[in-house]
């Protein structure tokens, strides 16, 4: 490679580093700018950036929003229904999986397809039949109405069934010489196998399940049962033009969620690419 | 080879195992789906009895221009979000995946957003397109703009801005889908393009893009379904409006069945989104591995 060249490639690398810090830097200035007027003093304006970072920066806000804003119990609320979620959902379709993948039985197919299917319907195209049926129920306003429509998720019976149908047969049938039952072959063999599978598929789950805003929003009225989602808009509404109160509210509503993704993130993104390229 | 499963006693367990998922699917995704049918032909209003009055609704539904106004709403935020989405997408993914020093912090940074709440999202947005006290008018003042743009008060403005909140919201998804993608492609590919002097261009044309086909039919499809169901975001920033200009169909939707409780249109509405959905997922899968061979 002739110096030039050289010279040449460096320079273009450069400009990449450049531009991806640029980028990078514009797209996490939302999330500094709400935290910055989350701890800005109440009153002052917040409209020019120069003095966006400079001090005073107080606490109060924090104080005012946790004194009265039910923020623990939304975020526990929003905690509970998507692990309870995400649990369930990991039982259900593995299970589901496991026979559609391994068992031979009538209408094999046919169930299959029939849950391919639903891969294509959206829960906001259901919502009124959905509503009616927590009505008859007696569910609207439980966390059994937060949950129960969420766990019928084919795209985990679909992933899971592709992981199980490349697991070789003679696992299998050395389990099967040894008198193993199905349900000992289902949680000694299979489970354990496809764990990141179901890791990658939990972790799914739970940022769908985090992140619902229809339903919640339809499923419960009373405050006590808000998730974060639904809760976060009814208590700003009334700070249209005082922002730094919404914000601290935003700030400790994202606290947990970007605790966990710190924690987690490598697995986070991973798992999320492998539902979707396997 | 041997079929170990044919016993009689297998249809019994396959139907134990499949038991608690199928309760649940046929509960509130089977059944559903045709009791939604049923209330699409009754007149419905909240408290009285359901009354079978066959197609009317959907004749009520095709003769109400804010139904065709949400409907086209919604097709034109599939139109403008999904180019966007796709190709900064796949921008940023290469970025992340091109070896860069901090690559961790580039793809996390990406990410971030993802994992905030859409009302987050939303309110954070909001603020910054306030027009006197938010950032977006701020920062544009310091560059010299004297007057104070109206983000969410116009149409297109008001498009646009659900627009750039929803790409700084999801674009860290399909980053990592086509990540997933990238690290697929087998590193002798590379070599041999550079041993026969491709530039990153052709390289770009020839290698990467053939090679994450899979990858972008399966963003496609995604990324459409999900813009069909938009809701959230205009909601939350821009009421639908001004005016209905932004209210897509789910939220039509929403109005109808919650807010006037008229059950049966809304219904009919929701088959409409329902079928729209099925036909273009349908339709793109037949595209796309059609065009494969």
């Amino acid at each position: 490679m002739t110096a030039r060249k050289k010279k040449k490639m460096n320079l273009s690398r450069k400009l990449l580093y450049i531009f991806s810090y640029l980028f990078i830097a514009a797209w996490l200035i939302p999330i500094v700018w709400m935290f910055i007027t989350s701890i800005t003093p109440r009153g002052e304006a917040v409209t020019i950036i120069s003095e966006l970072f400079t001090p005073p920066f107080t606490w109060a806000n924090y104080e005012y929003v946790l004194e009265n804003a039910m923020i623990g119990r939304w975020t526990f609320n929003s905690f509970f229904v998507a692990s309870i979620t995400t649990i369930l959902t990991l039982i259900l379709t593995s299970l589901a999986a496991f026979a559609l993948s391994r068992l031979k039985f009538v209408g094999r197919n046919l169930i299959f397809w029939l849950i391919i299917a639903g891969l294509m319907v959206p829960i906001e195209a259901m919502i009124v039949p959905l509503f009616q049926i927590m009505i008859e129920l007696n569910l609207v306003n439980t966390y059994s109405a937060l949950i129960l429509p969420n766990l019928a998720m084919p795209l985990g019976v679909f992933l899971l069934k592709q992981f199980y149908d490349g697991v070789p047969n003679e696992l299998m049938e050395a389990a099967k010489m040894d008198g193993a039952g199905l349900l000992r072959i289902y949680w000694n063999i299979f489970l354990p196998l496809s764990r990141s599978s179901m890791a990658a598929l939990g972790i799914f789950t739970f940022i769908m399940s985090w992140n619902d805003f229809l339903w919640p929003f339809l499923a419960v009225n009373s405050e006590a049962m808000f998730t974060l989602p639904v809760a976060i808009p009814t208590f700003q509404s009334s700070f249209s033009s005082e922002l730094m109160i919404p914000m601290a509210v935003n700030t400790l509503a994202s606290v947990p969620a970007i605790i966990v993704f710190i924690l987690f993130q490598k697995h986070i993104i991973q798992g999320i690419a492998m539902t979707g390229i396997k | 080879m041997k079929d170990l499963f044919s016993k009689k006693g297998d249809h019994l367990a396959a139907y134990l195992f499949l038991a608690p998922f199928l309760i649940i699917y046929g509960m509130f995704m089977v059944y559903p789906i045709i009791k939604g049918m049923k209330i699409s032909l009754s007149e419905w209003k909240f408290g009285l009895d359901p009354e079978f009055v066959g197609l009317k609704n959907y004749k009520t539904m095709l003769s109400d221009g804010y139904f065709w106004e949400a409907l086209g709403n919604t097709l034109y935020f599939v139109l403008i979000s999904t180019p966007v989405l796709i190709i900064l997408g796949l921008i940023v993914a290469l970025i992340v995946n091109s070896g860069l020093k901090g690559t961790v912090f580039l793809r996390a940074g990406f990410f971030l957003p993802f994992i905030l709440s859409i009302s987050v999202m939303a309110s954070i947005w909001v603020f910054i397109f306030q027009p006197y006290t938010g950032l977006l008018n701020s920062i544009l003042h310091n560059l010299g703009v004297e007057q104070e743009i109206f983000w969410l008060n116009e149409p297109n403005l008001a498009w646009m801005s659900i627009l750039i909140a929803t790409v700084w919201w999801t674009l860290g998804f399909n980053m990592v889908l086509f990540l997933a993608g990238l690290q697929e492609i087998p590193k002798e590919h590379y070599e041999a393009a550079k041993i026969d002097g491709a530039g990153p261009v052709r390289t770009f044309f020839s290698i990467t893009l053939p090679s994450l086909k899979n990858v972008i039919v399966l963003i496609v499809v995604l990324q459409t379904i999900n813009s069909f169901k938009l809701f959230g975001q205009p909601y939350l920033m821009t009421e639908g409006g001004p005016g209905t200009s932004t209210r897509p169909l789910v939220q039509y939707i929403y109005e109808k069945g919650f807010v006037e409780q008229d059950m049966g249109v809304a219904s009919a509405m929701s088959y409409v989104l329902f079928a729209i959905t099925i036909i273009v997922a349908i339709i793109q899968f037949k595209f796309f591995t059609g065009k494969q061979d």
